[in-house]
């Protein structure tokens, strides 16, 4: 029956494969030429050439990014690539390290961070910090959220104190599963609500950006999926940049992705596009898991 | 960036695509052949060949329910993003062009067998040869179609686009020329009107292999495939 069938052979000659060159870049980037727009409207962080420096070793290179008010950044990339360490430049972690040294300009509200007038405790309480493991002080509760306050000197009294370690627990999230115990120890809590103890401990002291350096990363998914609920909350007040090594949940959280490699900072765009039509190679071959 | 499905760490995600991307192939080859037979079928007013066009017609079903079960477990399992996001979404639209396409040639199988009976709605020569003309252009554009969906290449799927235009023209044309029939000859009207219908299936099939096209060039990240730069925006038109 089919040789009964005219068959309308025609051989469509295959094309060369389409080269999208003109939009996508295949080699590796020169350093501070990032793709997509490094600019905001109305930056909380203004970050230009930054340099990092590790002894001799040249960990990020000449990188340069704005960070949004109300906005969540997520910074990916391979082990390495710098992510965490350029983290480390917004509230000046990296001068705890011997031989670290970083250069460029990083404006916060306009005003550089390393002016020598900049006073880095200071510093820290306005950009507060979320680290990987949950790092509750050996104190109680109460006083996990209340010794940021105190010594910044937050509080007039007791009253005021109360409120502010009420408050700051209710918007981690994590007032009524602690209200009654208060005075436990903040170790004694699950690792997911130590992470929020963590937060609240942050938030406490007012802070105008809170970084997070892979927050979930010792976290169930339950308790993940809480911090996820609570960054979302969270971005209504603060700018928040989080470093995570799961693409899935810098494609939840985030509105701006920042793809790091061996130290540049390859592609800035909107999570949006970043997950759907990324623009540089690497970046596209890092999130679809091509990579190495 | 040239397109590929492979290349991943995950050396299982690259058997999971891939298997995708043949199947959805291995559908249009069915869809290229039913096509061909339907138009045989009707232009030779033979009664097997629309048989087998129909029997056939449950083989691509069931491709159309197997490859959307395969791809809701690739989303599932892999979560895909980028390209991968894209070619597993496209390869599911694919799979629709090609299920309505063959819907298409369906309807000129059942032409034939509704009314190989009776005497009155045979096509008459000249009618057969506008049939087969546009039936031979529908099949070329679904075959070039689907080899742009195979080699996943975006300038060959553009230049589908342009032979959209050719086979808009000739369905034009063809209707001009079977409706000037019908004024000549009125006993002629009614083979005329089914004959109209069977124009219009053989040009949707051709709009079908276009919307393939354009699938293709979304893969290549292409919101709109006059972005290729091989044809000018203005010629390029996207229809459902």
């Amino acid at each position: 029956m089919e040789s009964a069938v005219e068959l309308t052979g025609v051989n469509v000659k295959p094309s060369a494969r389409v080269s999208n060159d003109e939009v996508v870049l295949d080699a590796p980037i020169e350093a501070g030429k990032t793709v997509g727009n490094i600019t905001v409207a109305d930056p909380i962080f203004s970050c230009r050439d930054v340099d990092v420096y590790y002894g001799a070793k040249h960990a990020i290179k000449k990188v340069g990014i704005d960070v949004a008010k109300s906005q969540v950044l997520a910074m990916i990339g391979p082990s390495g690539c710098g992510k965490s360490t350029f983290l480390r430049c917004l509230n000046r972690m990296n001068d705890t390290i011997e031989g670290a040294r970083v250069e460029g300009s990083i404006l916060l509200d306009g005003k550089d961070i390393h002016d020598k007038k900049q006073d880095v405790v200071q510093l820290r309480a306005r950009v507060g910090m979320v680290f990987q493991k949950p790092n509750p002080f050996p104190k109680s509760i109460y006083e996990n959220v209340a010794y940021g306050p105190r010594i910044h000197g937050l509080a007039g009294d007791r009253v005021e104190l109360d409120e502010i370690v009420h408050n700051s627990l209710q918007r981690a999230g994590l007032w009524e599963e602690v209200k009654d115990r208060l005075a436990h120890p903040g170790t004694s809590l699950s690792g997911g609500q130590q992470q929020r103890l963590c937060i609240a401990r942050t938030i406490a002291v007012n802070p105008e950006v809170i970084l997070m350096d892979e927050p979930c990363s010792a976290l169930d998914p339950i308790a993940t999926a809480r911090i996820e609920d609570l960054m979302e909350e969270l971005r209504q007040s603060y700018a928040i940049v989080i470093v995570t090594h799961s693409m899935q949940q810098a494609a939840r959280v985030s509105q701006r992705t920042a793809y790091f490699h061996l130290g540049d900072l390859i592609e800035v765009g909107e999570t949006d596009r970043i997950f759907t039509n990324p623009r540089h190679k690497l970046t596209e071959d890092y999130i679809t898991g091509r990579f190495g | 960036m040239a397109l590929s499905l492979e290349g991943h760490t995950t050396r299982a995600f690259d058997g999971d695509l891939s298997a995708l991307h043949i199947q959805a192939v291995a559908m249009g080859a069915l869809v290229i052949e039913q096509v061909q037979l339907a138009v045989n079928a009707y232009s030779n007013w033979d009664r097997s060949i629309a048989t087998l066009v129909l029997e056939r017609e449950r083989k691509i079903n069931l491709y159309d329910t197997e490859i959307e079960e395969a791809a809701l477990q690739v989303i599932a399992r892999r979560q895909p993003v980028a390209q991968d996001l894209r070619a597993v979404f496209a390869i599911d639209k694919v799979v629709t062009e090609l299920e309505r396409a063959a819907d298409e040639a369906k309807k000129l199988a059942l032409a034939v067998l509704a009314e190989s009976d009776s005497s009155g709605f045979r096509p008459g020569a000249a009618t057969a040869r506008e049939a087969r003309q546009l039936g031979r252009l529908a099949s070329v554009m679904i075959r070039a179609a689907m080899e742009a969906f195979d080699h996943l290449d975006p300038v060959a799927a553009a230049s589908v686009l342009q032979q959209d235009l050719e086979m808009d023209s000739e369905y034009a044309a063809a209707l001009r020329r079977i409706l000037t029939r019908a004024m000549e000859d009125a006993r002629q009207v009614q083979a005329v009107i089914e004959a109209a219908f069977i124009m219009r299936s053989l040009e949707r099939i051709g709009d079908h292999a276009r919307n393939i096209a354009h699938h293709v060039g979304f893969i290549g990240g292409d919101a709109d495939p006059s972005a290729t730069g091989v044809l000018p925006a203005s010629s390029v038109q996207v229809r459902n």
